[in-house]
């Protein structure tokens, strides 16, 4: 039941008194009010418990004022360095460099999906390959970042299709990263359709992490995601099936080990949510991440084809997620990422350090995009829209730009800026703002500034919506339904991803996890 | 220019469908002019952006659509976006100045994290030589040109009363120009 | 055939940087005919476009002040 279905509480009628409260935001939750401080602890009030705290005439013998009390919502008591320490838990990020690190080798791409416009190329374009050469200088920047944990991620177009550079950063970054003392893994995001044995062979070897797009049941896949033979679903999950068992033949885990699919929410996924769900569940998949579709890399045409408003998509997310917490309810494991990701702020007061949901959020101080010609952006996004003509993203080049000129530069630091919500109208007020952030590069397409206007953003509407559901759920207290949301916040690192033992680690910390694996 | 909008108040918009220009008059009072710089600055992709004042007491805004979409919606819709933005804008102006030193402190901490010290390579290829080097404190200033050195006594054995030891003449730049910022 | 009529543009000064307006007129030089004066609150930039037509002046009185505009915001302001 959404939010809205409950009256609304009469705020006139509460004559709030200041005084008494230590800062706090509120927000109308089904029949609770949610209330949240400025370290993001956050108490679900009834309407007579949130009255009595407005007012300030909470009793201190009550058993309110303790549940007010210990999670600093008192003036008085109000315990700052537990407030600091909070912050900092949660901030945590802001002290290492890019981890991302996202090399494109290719823009050559042999399936021809409807969304996808920009930041692809036909098969015959050898030109837009990445050299040995420019990866080589790719991976010396990547691994110049301060974080100590580095993932490079191989994209395109197909990465497949340039593999032999794909192969030769394995070997070149593997070394390197031995010799510089690097936590480093791979990843890479590919179709699967140019897979081949000797291919997964390296690759499995080298522990790369493969992930692959699946956008539901096989009809609505291959309507989106078109190869002139027509059967890119049955080529992606024969590989996927296949991929799973060799972990398992390897004695890994299956539940932490197994190929990773994204979804790409179009208007023809909305009425399918229990296909889509029912066929990750199927394909041994534990995780599917509902992200709305976003407007890169596609012309305008093409948008309004594929688009919806945020009210369909909200609707879509919260029956898809009903229908996953049901089949926890049965035993079947998947977990819904967005959830995971909000969650795990909420619960557990940490940042899982998803980039785009953090506030600042990661573009150039958390990830850098490698282009194939040797150009480099803050994000990925900033690289497609360097291809759709708009290269306000563009932060240097692999010849000429040093680490320091990367990470330093000006557009860095005003995407810093931009996408720090303590600076941001609507969101210094919004209750969700502690576990909430925004995309520069999202608001500047769709809105003209870096730092957009979060009342009209599609991407606001989404994170509140989202928040909404799961606030719900939380003041629902089915066990169920909380100890689903436990799991989903329980982090296992993925160990076996990480490149061989390096010769002088920098921290113990964990650097591969599975965001909340069942 | 003709006017106006049923649903705004009168004399604020009008708009002049041979040129698709439509003008807002802002009360500066109420808007700073940064955040009127801020939107204008959005929209210039889109529109030509003009400001004037028609009073001491007025801003004006004139958009002219570079689409030349010139029907009353349109230029409704567009005078719309801008008011929404400027609003915007002004509120941003507002709180960047009060949670200021927490979003320095942020960014700082941020850029900082990622950028980590300079290596050999960076400081061997940094310009020393840059006119911007910013020496508040007079750190690389000789001792002479710090502290000043005594000019020459004049022809009499009088005092020349320059004691600040000041070669800039102002009395306070041996604390340094300003306040560190918080 | 007529020559095309000057339109002035007049940029208050307390809104427009004086060197962000001389800098839009190099810029746009090659495409028109200026002449800049000063008042007490004004810069004052009279300005046609060499190539005839009320349309083209227009055109060039417009992007000379969204360029002008752009260099006053990036320089922060007048
Ligand atoms: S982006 Fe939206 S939901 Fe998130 S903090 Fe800002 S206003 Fe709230």
């Amino acid at each position: 039941m959404s939010a809205a279905t409950h009256a609304p509480m009469d705020l006139v009628a509460i004559r709030p008194q200041a005084g008494t409260q230590a800062f706090f935001r509120h927000r109308q939750v089904g029949e609770h009010v949610l209330v949240t401080n400025f370290e993001g602890n956050f108490l679900l009030l009834t309407q007579a418990e949130f009255t009595r705290y407005a007012t300030g005439s909470v009793a201190p013998d009550s058993e309110l004022f303790t549940r007010l009390s210990s999670a600093n919502f008192l003036r008085a008591s109000y315990d700052v360095r537990k407030a600091a320490e909070a912050v900092k838990a949660r901030r945590g990020f802001l002290h290492a460099g890019p981890n991302l690190h996202i090399l494109v080798v290719t823009l050559r791409c042999n399936e021809t999906c409807i969304y996808c416009h920009a930041s692809r190329a036909n098969m015959d374009r050898v030109d837009t390959d990445m050299s040995k050469e420019t990866a080589e200088k790719a991976v010396e920047l990547a691994l110049r970042s301060t974080s100590p944990f580095i993932t490079i991620e191989f994209q395109g177009g197909e990465p497949l299709v340039n593999f032999a550079v794909v192969r030769h950063v394995c070997e070149y970054a593997g070394r390197r990263a031995r010799e510089l003392g690097k936590q480093l893994q791979f990843t890479m995001v590919s179709n699967f359709s140019l897979m081949d044995d000797e291919k997964l062979a390296f690759l499995v070897a080298h522990r790369v992490q493969l992930c692959t797009s699946i956008d539901g049941p096989e009809q609505l896949h291959n309507a989106q995601r078109k190869l002139p033979t027509m059967d890119a679903h049955q080529r992606a999950v024969h590989w996927i099936r296949k991929i799973n068992q060799r972990y398992i033949d390897m004695g890994l885990d299956p539940t932490l080990y197994h190929v990773e699919a994204l979804l790409t929410t179009t208007a023809a996924s909305l009425p399918l949510w229990r296909q889509i769900v029912d066929t990750y569940v199927s394909l041994g998949c534990k995780a599917l991440f509902l992200r709305p579709i976003d407007p890169f890399g596609f012309a305008d045409r093409t948008r309004l084809r594929l688009e919806y408003p945020r009210s369909a998509y909200l609707e879509f997310y919260r029956n898809a997620v009903d229908y996953m917490l049901e089949l926890n309810r049965q035993g079947v494991q998947i977990l819904e990422r967005y959830a995971g990701i909000f969650l795990t702020k909420i619960l557990r007061g940490e940042d899982p350090n998803f980039l785009d949901l953090r506030s600042p959020a990661g573009a150039g101080i958390g990830q850098l995009a490698y282009n194939y010609d040797g150009k480099i952006f803050s994000c990925d996004e900033g690289r497609m829209l360097h291809e759709m003509g708009d290269s306000r993203f563009l932060l240097g080049d692999v010849r000429t730009s040093s680490y320091r000129d990367l990470v330093g530069h000006e557009t860095v630091r005003a995407m810093v800026l931009a996408s720090n919500l303590d600076g941001q109208p609507d969101c210094v007020n919004c209750t969700y703002q502690p576990y909430c952030g925004t995309i520069s590069t999202f608001n500047y397409k769709n809105q003209g500034s870096i730092f957009g206007r979060m009342r009209e953003s599609s991407v606001c509407a989404v994170h509140k919506g989202i928040q909404d559901y799961l606030f719900e759920k939380l003041a629902a207290r089915d066990p169920h339904v909380l100890a689903t949301f436990e799991r989903w916040t329980t982090h296992r690192p993925r160990e076996h991803f990480v490149q061989e033992p390096t010769s002088s680690p920098t921290t113990s910390a964990p650097p591969v996890q599975s965001p909340a694996e069942p | 220019m003709q006017s106006s909008y049923p649903d705004i108040p009168a004399g604020l918009v009008a708009h002049d469908l041979t040129d698709a220009a439509v003008e807002l008059r802002v009360d500066p009072a109420i808007y700073p002019l940064q955040a009127v710089y801020g939107a204008a600055y959005i929209f210039i992709d889109r529109c030509y952006v003009f400001l004037d004042r028609p009073a001491a007491d007025a801003l004006r805004v004139t958009l002219t659509a570079k689409s030349g979409q010139a029907d009353v919606g349109a230029l409704r819709a567009l005078i719309g976006e801008f008011a929404n933005e400027l609003i915007s804008c002004a509120w941003r102006h507002q709180i960047t100045q009060d949670n200021r030193v927490l979003l320095e402190t942020v960014t700082l901490q941020a850029i900082a994290g990622a950028m980590g010290p300079p290596s050999l390579d960076d400081l061997a290829s940094f310009d020393f030589s840059d006119q911007g080097f910013d020496d508040p404190l007079g750190i690389a200033m000789s001792w002479e040109e710090k502290h000043g050195k005594k000019p020459p006594p004049a022809t009499t054995s009088e005092p020349t009363g320059d004691t600040t030891g000041d070669t800039t003449g102002n009395p306070t730049s041996g604390h340094g120009v300003e306040e560190p910022t918080p | 055939m007529t020559e095309p009529a000057f339109i002035d543009l007049r940029f208050d000064r307390s809104l427009y940087a004086g060197p962000a307006i001389d800098e839009a007129v190099k810029v746009f030089a090659a495409h028109g005919e200026f002449h800049m004066s000063e008042e007490t609150d004004t810069w004052v930039v009279k300005l046609r476009a060499l190539r005839p037509g009320p349309a083209r002046t227009r055109r060039l009185a417009h992007e000379l002040a969204n360029y002008a505009l752009g260099l006053t915001v990036q320089r922060g302001g007048a």
